[in-house]
């Protein structure tokens, strides 16, 4: 609770999967395996409403509709960076944010994929880690439901 | 939607702060002075004073009018917000993750090379492996 960091504050999402490195990199970049997972629960991302060219300063664009209402939502992003298979940065300006997807290959076929999530909301990012963050946020919470 | 970015942006610059935090762990036991809210810290009453303007101004407290003593009261709704901002990037990235791990699974069903992507939006359920109750890889 006392320390504080000047280390960048972000949002970061880690999961390990089982393919090769090449594979699960070209999941992020091409439509048609775009289609099949971008979309979160409840809404689809067809593969028309996907433009993407994966090189800095190519966009990424998407408009996921809502499997239930038909409301459609769109992201705009441009790439930043992209070295296959290991790294994607892409930005999206509207909302501020930066999208850092980092591929490990952890050679024996699996692939852990981090995203970093940084620049939001602005003061956010330049505070403190998520990690403190979060933990603060979960105490605090779990504080709460003791009343 | 911009408007509630903008009370998101200063919610999140409230909360980085760890004194802020401690004092709104403190109020969330219930309402305080800011003399009771300067205790527990090594700080100048005039410190706690501003970081309470802080809270104050991003609607995470407010405080009373009519004693002297004005005490503060925590106003959760504020905290909820930033919350749900986080746990809605935390849901999209855990279905995408989810979906992805199937849809790995429903191109290269043997593991070695990846077959021909079907045309529709979705994996057609029968082309999944038989074991899908078993748990992520991670």
């Amino acid at each position: 609770m006392s320390e504080t960091t000047s280390e960048t504050g972000e949002l970061t999402f880690t999961r390990i999967f089982n393919a090769p490195r090449e594979v699960v990199f070209r999941c992020m970049i091409e439509p048609e395996h775009l289609t099949h997972f971008w979309g979160p629960t409840g809404v689809s991302t067809p593969i028309e409403n996907i433009k993407i060219d994966p090189r800095p300063g190519g966009v990424f664009e998407t408009v996921m509709v809502n499997d239930a209402d038909g409301a459609e939502y769109a992201s705009r992003g441009v790439f930043v960076e992209v070295v296959e298979p290991e790294r994607l940065v892409w930005k999206e300006a509207s909302i501020d944010m930066t999208t850092t997807s980092t591929f490990v290959d952890l050679g024996d076929g699996r692939t852990e994929v981090h995203i970093v999530q940084s620049n939001v909301p602005e003061h956010f990012s330049s505070a403190e880690s998520q990690a403190g963050f979060l933990s603060s946020l979960d105490r605090f919470e779990a504080h709460l439901a003791t009343l | 939607m911009a408007v509630i970015e903008q009370d998101l942006d200063a919610t999140f610059a409230a909360l980085a702060d760890p004194t802020r935090r401690a004092i709104l762990a403190r109020l969330a036991e219930g309402e305080a002075t800011v003399n009771e809210l300067a205790e527990p810290f090594d700080l100048a009453l005039q410190t706690v004073s501003k970081h309470i303007k802080v809270l104050e101004h991003c609607g995470l407290i407010s405080r009373g009018r009519h004693a002297q003593f004005r005490p503060c009261r925590l106003e959760p709704q504020a905290l909820d917000r930033a919350v749900e901002w986080i746990e809605r990037w935390r849901q999209i990235w855990t279905d995408r993750f989810d979906q992805l791990d199937r849809h790995l699974r429903d191109i290269r069903p043997d593991g070695t090379d990846r077959q021909p992507d079907g045309t529709d939006g979705r994996p057609d359920i029968n082309d999944r492996p038989t074991n899908d109750n078993e748990g992520h890889t991670s």
